[in-house]
């Protein structure tokens, strides 16, 4: 419903010349659509790996904003075939790193624990598991940094009215709380 | 049936046709309704209504699924379409696809289009910049083109004339190559781009001009721009999306419902224009014959005038395609110029550096526009071992990064708190290209598209006169970056891109004095067939550095004018 009030102020900026359109009721949050390119597993896998890199704290972490779906979209939609294949080959390298080291699944350790394996695979002779955990980790902060949480309530991101400074102090923006 | 088909003629009988609807098309149409005429507006493409039709424009950035980027799926369908730089994730519905309209490249060639009622009105950069004396005389002075047969103070009342309606910012800067315009306030510079106009002025002695751009945006709407139903530009530099609030210039927002409300207008989408048809009793054009984009049957449209604003190259496909046995090789075309000499700007290369100072300052909000620089080469004398010369875009902002080596709860700490780096700023060289008759566009002697019309055969390359200005640009850009105390300073020439990504194709249909050496006479007219009007890029006869579209405005409106008072008499 956020579109429709986003209209109703355009219409009255504008002098109610605007009638809205027909697709302004038929926005749905969830744009990213449905996506099966993981197992069940493979996804919840996914998803504990970027709240380890960015975890739930007093706010949001990766996993409950969904940022592990936006890396699954990136990698099948944009990214091409070897991405895939290192995304499917790096989750089971954290698997089976998270067993020989700590004896369970990798979602059954604490932070401590999942971290170090990360930094594992990272360092790991197959180079699969660094390219793994680049991939995710740069697609997890992009992710991350670009949700409706962080634009929102970090950069005070507001689509309009919009407006330029050229040239404003930096210590007046940090009191601002935006960058 | 002869009474149905006298009916059906009738039907089909306009004062006027307006071939194409976007920057031009759309004047066209505004003008000629305006006087009076009952207009056929054909657009080969799909209706897009103002607000309506902008599907993405009120999306938030993280309501798109790749936050933008394109899919690798289109990219590997639409190479070409894909390269552009307005074609992203919330505008790829406004872009040609490229299997759709296949073309044959002779040589590299990125012709970008948009296929729709508004056509690249919708999609365009919006620069704005009048053209001067020293533009309209190159050619005259270097001998690089036939003569212009208009100087500035033919076309400056009519720049006042579209600037007021369509609603130009930009500051009075009061320079002989850059004349002033109908401004509305101009947008602020970056305290980085005032401290390199202020270096610019101190070293250069002022004949290095560095301005805010001038651009097609509603600073401050006026009555006139509310009476269109637009509102103040929102700085949300989102344009390629369409605007619902009509804070920047398009067809769209503009010229086409202001053409809607005189009751003149027809506007037909979807309609492909094959020809034009000429009557060689009457001895001039009678009408136009159109594809129906879904049905493929072929109708005829019959009128007074015709006015040709396809842009550049469909203006040119069309001419070519339009064979009579008078023109056996395309309307007007006794002289064989047709489809030759056509240029565009060369914006191939464009360099960046970065600024130690101004740690303390930087900017907060988006700007839908940049700095510029006007040509400094060649204006007033020539001095290089180039003809002509090259504008710039500039621009700065302050960069910050964040510290991403850590990761859980110390790398989402530092995600938070993103640290200022140096200002960065880049500059874009949009160079003046020399038209040659071996930069050409012909029809293809065997492919057709899918409305049986022969594909158009492009064959536009770069030559040692451009290479010449891109080693110009870096070295006076680099000193001039270097006095104004940037760091950094790096030039990023891109040899491998095709010319056409610039969207500022020209000529082909070009103007002139003489009918041996020209195809348009002084009033955009064909000199052998003269109720025919080409007024958009296709006119050009040389391309000068200013980005083009203020003038295809202000020459549809002018020649507009004279095509009525030429109906009038009875001359048409």
């Amino acid at each position: 419903m956020q579109r429709r009030s986003v209209l109703k102020n355009l219409a009255m900026t504008i002098g109610g010349l605007v009638s809205l359109p027909a697709w302004a009721s038929g926005w749905t949050p969830d744009s990213l659509g449905a996506i099966s390119t993981l197992s069940v597993d493979n996804e919840a896998l996914l998803a504990d790996i970027v709240e380890t890199f960015i975890p739930e704290t007093a706010t949001p972490g990766a996993k409950s904003l969904n940022v592990h779906k936006f890396a699954m979209r990136m990698i099948n939609d944009c990214y091409g075939e070897a991405a895939q294949t290192t995304l499917q080959q790096g989750l089971a390298l954290v698997d089976s790193t998270a067993q020989q080291t700590y004896n369970k699944p990798f979602s059954n350790g604490d932070a401590a624990q999942r971290m170090d394996v990360l930094t594992k695979v990272s360092a790991s002779t197959d180079p699969t598991g660094k390219a793994f955990v680049d991939m995710v980790k740069k697609l997890t902060i992009q992710g991350y940094m670009n949700s409706e949480y962080y634009l929102v309530n970090v950069e005070k991101f507001n689509m309009a009215p919009g407006f330029y400074h050229g040239c404003v102090p930096v210590s007046k923006l940090a009191v601002n709380g935006s960058k | 049936m002869s009474f149905l088909n006298i009916d059906s003629v009738k039907d089909r009988t306009f004062d006027a046709i307006v071939v194409g609807s976007g920057i031009s098309g759309g004047w066209a149409a505004k003008e000629l309704t305006g006087k009076g005429l009952r207009t056929l507006v054909l657009e080969r493409g799909r209706d897009v209504k103002h607000i309506t039709d902008y599907p993405t424009t009120m999306m938030q950035p993280w309501e798109f699924a790749h936050l933008g980027q394109l899919s690798k799926e289109y990219i590997d369908a639409n190479p070409v379409a894909s390269r552009c730089y307005a074609n992203r994730e919330d505008a790829t519905h406004f872009f040609v696809k490229d299997a759709e309209h296949p073309y044959v490249q002779e040589k590299p060639f990125d012709w970008i289009r948009g296929y729709h009622v508004g056509g690249k009105s919708l999609m365009w950069a919006r620069g704005t910049q009048r053209w001067s004396d020293y533009d309209f005389d190159g050619p005259a002075r270097d001998g690089f083109a036939v003569d212009w047969p208009i100087r500035y103070a033919d076309i400056a009342p009519w720049y006042s004339y579209v600037e007021k309606f369509a609603g130009i910012s930009g500051n009075k800067d009061g320079l002989a190559a850059l004349p002033d315009g109908e401004f509305l306030p101009p947008h602020e510079q970056s305290c980085v781009e005032k401290h390199f106009t202020d270096q610019m002025a101190k070293r250069y002695n002022g004949t290095r001009p560095v301005i805010i751009g001038r651009c097609a945006h509603l600073t401050k709407p006026q009555p006139i721009h509310y009476q269109q139903g637009r509102a103040q530009c929102q700085n949300r530099s989102l344009c390629q999306r369409g605007c619902p609030y009509g804070g920047y210039f398009s067809s769209n927002s503009s010229t086409l419902p202001w053409a809607a409300k005189t009751g003149k207008m027809t506007l037909r989408p979807d309609s492909v224009v094959h020809s034009i048809i000429y009557d060689e009793k009457l001895g001039k054009a009678s009408g136009v014959r159109v594809v129906d984009a879904h049905t493929k049957e072929m109708t005829e449209y019959y009128a007074k005038i015709i006015f040709l604003n396809a842009a550049c190259l469909n203006t040119n496909l069309v001419l070519l395609n339009s064979k009579s046995s008078r023109f056996p090789n395309g309307l007007g075309n006794d002289n064989g110029l047709l489809g030759k000499y056509v240029a565009f700007h060369n914006f191939r290369t464009t360099i960046s550096a970065e600024h130690e100072g101004f740690q303390d300052t930087t900017t907060e909000g988006i700007r839908p526009n940049g700095s510029y620089i006007p040509r400094f080469r060649n204006v007033f004398k020539q001095e290089t071992d180039f003809l002509r010369g090259y504008a710039a875009g500039f621009g700065s902002s302050r960069a910050t990064s964040v510290d991403t080596s850590a990761m859980g709860e110390d790398l989402k700490a530092s995600l938070m708190q993103p640290k200022y780096g140096n200002w960065r700023v880049s500059s874009h060289m949009m160079g003046e290209t020399i038209p040659k008759e071996t930069n050409y566009v012909a029809l293809d002697s065997a492919l057709t598209d899918a409305w049986g019309i022969p594909q158009l055969k492009i064959s536009v390359g770069y030559d040692d006169n451009d290479e010449k200005m891109i080693a110009d640009f870096h070295e006076q850009m680099t000193e001039m970056l270097t006095v104004a105390g940037f760091t950094n300073i790096r030039t990023h020439d891109k040899p491998d891109k095709a010319p056409g990504l610039d969207i500022h194709e020209m000529g082909g249909v070009r103007m002139g004095k003489d009918p041996k050496t020209s195809m348009l006479n002084k009033w955009n007219q064909l000199h052998t067939c003269k109720n025919v009007f080409v007024t958009d890029g296709a006119c050009m006869t040389s391309t000068s550095t200013q980005n083009p579209s203020l003038t295809f405005m202000a020459i549809t409106a002018r020649a507009a004018d004279h095509a009525v008072k030429e109906m009038k008499k009875g001359l048409l």
